[in-house]
């Protein structure tokens, strides 16, 4: 088309300032898809490193007892028909019952308070994994928290004093890092013998399901409330670590956000130089603006021939800055992330698609006004325009 | 000519080309109105070579706007080819001058993006919204008016003002109008060139088309077949 054509020649007539212009989108699209890819990316290996404590579903006995008022039922812990209802509920999932305390300990002669967590020494391995020595086979051996045993120096084969019982650790555990769960790093653990003997506990402080299909949650989690919490009673609280780590991802898709909004700063400025220029470049050509009109352009082709003009610079520049981008989040992954791994998700690409889109419609919101100036100049006057 | 059911076709002035019936022009300035046109009558048949004269500010300028439809009448009816331009719009009016009148301007008005030939066919692609190919018709136009194959590549401003002028010429026929409006054709001429683009312009009128020309030299107004003077915003 003759206008399509007439805008291209513009363009390269002015190549200096087409030039600028088009950098600017270039920055603004490649700025606004980078810091989208930096952003997922950052989520994304957020998310990946949480996810091993993603998967569980913990069962507490209600606080406050159930129902309006009056104790009705003291259920302060989970018995083992309630455990058994729970790994019905919850198949094919493991389920850990765990009993879970607190007691003095006494190594060498130092003394503290130390959590103490009682599990079946057959389910340890569903829940922690080992740095060194062995998981217990006797009623006497213990596991100690990676931090715990640090700060204790504690080895597999050293021995200390819980509660007034010697016990050996046979375990040292990795260190788990945050969970939702329990928190063995800090805490030992002793088989479920031991500790029922000990502190002659008969029900459990909670059940952990470990459930291998992290979709299956919800579902696992609303089969355990409807069978325990039958009467309306919340005989006890399910939660399931995801939600927490839905919080945590909240946050960090607003970081994500941010950063991709700064982005969204240089667009803008590049906006304001693309209409710059289609001002300019309508002021100067006020004449054949005069001429064309006076020779039966219409008001809509003029206003076209603008558009163009500010549609090639933005979708040059917008190209330019989509395969930048690439390149952008490629270097910022590798930076502040030290991997590229997360930039070939779908949901990081996709902000190169969106950069691209974003910058198109800014330069066509920026164009418009120069065009429309165009396009309602008075023929008669523009011809004049020396 | 293109008209079929021809008002202004070779019928031998059945019905006027241009037709003004108590026009005027006012424009509204902050410290009053000014009368450009006051009033005018005017009936152009076909084939006629019009010469407006008159001093500056007389309105010459204003009448050639609104016969070449660049504006409407603040008052009054004015007929363009049987249409009353006041009922038209914006994009009728465009229209109207793009198939039906030719301009030719004191400075040649060329498009500086546009070469030579580009400069001859765009009218027509507006018309018939084809993308440039090389017209056949406009070639002929051009060759006919007295330009060489070796300038149609280049841009307006690599011509001389006469060669110019011609493009110009060739650029206002290209749609076969059937007015041609003429602002001082031989301005900015010197005065051999302008003889030459006034015998074309009077070859162009002896073919068919209604020549109207804006000029105050009365040497180039001898080449017209009526003379329209104005004074005031009034013929006299």
């Amino acid at each position: 088309m003759i206008f399509f054509e007439l805008s291209q020649r513009n363009i390269r007539l002015n190549w200096l300032r087409s030039l600028l212009a088009v950098l600017g989108i270039v920055i603004g699209v490649a700025a606004i898809a980078s810091m989208g890819i930096l952003g997922n990316s950052l989520t994304l290996s957020v998310t990946a490193s949480l996810s091993s404590v993603g998967d569980s579903v913990t069962v507490v006995p209600s606080i406050g007892g159930g129902g309006m008022g009056g104790p009705t039922t003291a259920n302060e812990q989970i018995t083992d028909r309630q455990v058994q209802q729970i790994l019905r509920a919850a198949a094919p999932n493991d389920v850990v019952p765990v009993y879970s305390g607190v007691d003095r300990y006494e190594i060498g002669g130092d003394r503290g308070v130390v959590t103490v967590y009682g599990i079946t020494p057959e389910d340890m391995a569903v829940l922690v994994d080992l740095a060194d020595g062995v998981y217990p086979r006797t009623t006497g051996g213990a596991l100690a928290g990676a931090t715990f045993a640090e700060n204790n120096k504690l080895k597999p084969g050293s021995r200390l004093t819980l509660g007034g019982e010697t016990i050996r650790v046979v375990g040292i555990l990795e260190e788990q890092g945050m969970g939702f769960d329990i928190n063995p790093d800090f805490a030992l653990i002793v088989s479920d013998r031991f500790y029922s003997h000990k502190y002659e506990q008969d029900g459990y402080d909670m059940v952990i399901v470990k459930v291998r299909d992290i979709n299956d949650i919800d579902a696992v989690k609303d089969a355990i409330d409807r069978t325990l919490n039958r009467r309306g009673d919340d005989v006890v609280t399910v939660y399931d670590s995801r939600a927490i780590l839905e919080v945590i991802t909240e946050a960090f898709n607003q970081i994500a956000l941010f950063t991709t909004a700064i982005g969204g700063i240089s667009l803008l400025v590049a906006g304001v130089s693309i209409f710059n220029v289609q001002m300019m470049s309508v002021t100067e050509r006020i004449k054949e603006i005069g001429i064309i009109r006076s020779i039966g352009t219409k008001r809509g082709e003029v206003l076209r021939m603008f558009i163009y003009e500010s549609l090639i610079l933005g979708g040059v520049g917008a190209g330019i800055g989509g395969i930048l981008s690439f390149a952008g989040g490629y270097v910022v992954s590798i930076i502040m992330l030290q991997t590229t791994e997360y930039l070939f998700y779908p949901s990081s690409l996709v902000y190169i698609p969106y950069g691209i889109a974003i910058g198109l419609v800014v330069t066509l919101l920026s164009g418009l006004y120069p065009a429309w100036k165009a396009a309602n100049l008075n023929p008669i006057e523009a011809l004049r325009y020396e | 000519m293109e008209e079929d059911i021809g008002p202004a076709g070779p019928g031998n002035g059945t019905q006027p080309v241009i037709r003004l019936e108590g026009v005027s022009k006012v424009y509204s300035l902050p410290f009053g109105d000014v009368i450009a046109l006051d009033k005018v009558s005017l009936t152009i048949m076909p084939g006629e070579f019009i010469a407006i004269m008159g001093p500056s500010g007389s309105g010459k300028s204003t009448l050639l706007n609104l016969i070449g439809s660049l504006d409407v009448p603040s008052e009054g009816r004015l007929y363009i080819d049987g249409e009353d331009t006041s009922e038209l719009s914006d994009d009728e009016l465009t229209e109207l001058r793009r198939d039906h009148i030719g301009f030719i301007f004191q400075q040649f008005n060329l498009i500086p993006l546009l070469n030579v030939f580009e400069n001859v066919e765009y009218p027509m692609i507006l018309k018939t919204r084809q993308s440039i190919r090389k017209s056949r018709k406009a070639h002929d136009l051009l060759m006919r008016i007295g330009l060489t194959d070796s300038m149609l590549a280049h841009k307006p401003k690599e011509l001389s003002g006469g060669q110019q002028q011609r493009v110009a010429i060739a650029r206002a026929l290209i749609n076969d109008p059937a007015i041609l409006l003429c602002d001082e054709p031989t301005g900015n001429l010197d005065t051999k060139t302008g003889e030459v683009i006034m015998d074309l312009l009077k070859e162009v009128n002896a073919s068919g088309k209604t020549v109207i020309m804006v000029t105050h030299d009365p040497d180039v107004a001898t080449y017209a077949s009526r003379k329209i003077t104005l004074v005031d915003g009034r013929i006299v």
